[in-house]
């Protein structure tokens, strides 16, 4: 009788020719892009999602070109920040689908850019008594199609904004074995730091890069006088990379307007360069750049 | 996985009509042994197929369907925006309110492959509208 290895096929499905056909194609997309960083933080609320975009403004004003993949699946907000509305026509052909075209030139990609409707949930099944089993899965696949099926053109970077939590680092490791590092974000808090440090000890283990740690809302910039305060006392983040092992790339302090486009349209960065928290942006974005140019 | 007919020693096939799961049921699958005809169904359930689904591809092949832009997320996504279902054989196909209602009860990892089967089906018979007659239609030849 004949074994496993006797049957040259699967049958018809062709289930490993797919997979490999799959892999090619991210791998194709991915060869033209230069570099690519995951921002994450084990903690949600930290700014994360305002940082990557005034990063990627910063990027963008020194001349390179920039994207970012939402993976926040369930909580996007980079079409929002970077004003590419739920209202965009989706243009897709053969080649994959036109990425939205942010602030400054940014492309992005992002669920919110997939639904039906501003306010509609990413949903895999209406039927309420479905498993959740399959939400997992779902999103692994989704992460995929995202990153392989986007024209993202050349890029020198793409940035990839992590939904709270350690685990979507898996799926992009996976992806992208070539990843040039994470950058960990957290405030200073004692809460946010006790969960970022999991984070961090998930990526030391796993062997996953880690660029170094940003320290948000550091401190605030009081609006009218433009002197910095302290938000938090006594709570030393740079204590937890000397304990951790990795990088202390800076301070950004808390600026009520990151978060919000200017009144032209336009990220938070591109026009308060000058300002405190646009200097410690540009400051983390040349540690950054400086981190990969080193490391290649 | 790989089926074998023992008494002709040679691999079985996928039948890929033969995709055409009972609304919130389990996925049944025929193979069909090229040298006897003889026929067997594999019947799974849903946790059996999350390997499957989770690659993202097609039992059966790789299809047109499975293969473009976003197929996974514009075929699976509960309230997609309608430019992710464009371009395909079955855009002039018109599904009636209980045919919508009645697929989007299969299970979502095979939805894709039994919409692709009642999709053949009505392109093959030449119709235009998918009604709950024509997806009976399609159970009873595929006979699951």
């Amino acid at each position: 009788m004949k074994t496993y290895e006797d049957l040259a096929g699967d049958g018809g499905s062709n289930i490993i020719s797919q997979v490999v056909s799959q892999r090619e194609k991210l791998r194709s997309r991915l060869d033209k892009i230069k570099h690519k960083v995951a921002l994450m933080s084990g903690k949600g609320g930290v700014g994360k999602s305002s940082i990557t975009a005034n990063i990627a403004a910063c990027l963008a004003d020194q001349g390179h070109s920039v994207g970012i993949l939402d993976a926040d699946l369930n909580g996007p907000s980079i079409g929002h920040l970077l004003g590419v509305g739920n209202e965009r026509k989706l243009e897709i052909d053969e080649q994959g689908i036109q990425p939205g075209a942010g602030a400054m030139g940014i492309k992005i990609m992002s669920m919110d850019m997939l639904v039906a409707s501003p306010d509609t949930p990413v949903m895999w099944t209406e039927d309420g008594g479905a498993t959740s089993t399959w939400v997992s899965t779902m999103e692994s696949t989704a992460l995929r199609e995202l990153l392989a099926d986007t024209n993202w053109g050349d890029l020198d970077y793409l940035l990839i904004d992590m939904p709270p939590g350690s685990d979507r680092i898996d799926n992009i490791r996976d992806l992208i074995p070539e990843l040039a590092g994470v950058v960990e974000i957290t405030i200073p808090s004692l809460l946010s730091q006790h969960i970022v440090s999991k984070s961090i000890t998930k990526n030391n283990t796993m062997g996953v890069p880690i660029i170094g740690l940003i320290e948000n809302m550091a401190t605030y910039v009081c609006p009218h006088c433009h002197q910095e305060g302290k938000l938090f006392e006594g709570q030393d983040v740079e204590k937890l990379t000397e304990r951790k092992g990795i990088n202390y790339i800076g301070k950004i302090p808390f600026d009520t307007r990151v978060s919000r486009k200017t009144d032209s349209g336009t990220l938070f960065y591109a026009e308060n360069k000058d300002s405190i928290t646009g200097k410690a942006i540009a400051s983390a974005v040349n540690y950054i750049t400086n981190f990969i140019e080193n490391k290649s | 996985m790989k089926f074998l007919c023992i008494p002709c020693d040679a691999q079985m096939e996928t039948q890929t009509d033969g995709i055409m799961p009972d609304e919130s049921k389990n996925l049944s699958m025929k193979f069909k042994c090229k040298k006897c005809g003889h026929m067997i169904a594999m019947l799974t359930n849903k946790f059996e197929t999350e390997f499957v689904s989770k690659l993202g591809v097609e039992v059966g092949g790789a299809s047109s369907v499975g293969t473009g832009p976003l197929s996974m997320v514009g075929s699976q996504l509960a309230q997609a925006k309608k430019e992710l279902d464009k371009g395909k054989p079955e855009d002039n196909l018109v599904w009636s309110e209980e045919a919508q209602l009645r697929i989007k009860k299969v299970p979502f990892f095979v939805r894709n492959m039994a919409k692709k089967t009642v999709i053949n089906f009505a392109l093959e018979k030449g119709v235009t509208l998918i009604d709950a007659k024509l997806m009976d239609e399609v159970r009873e030849k595929v006979g699951m």
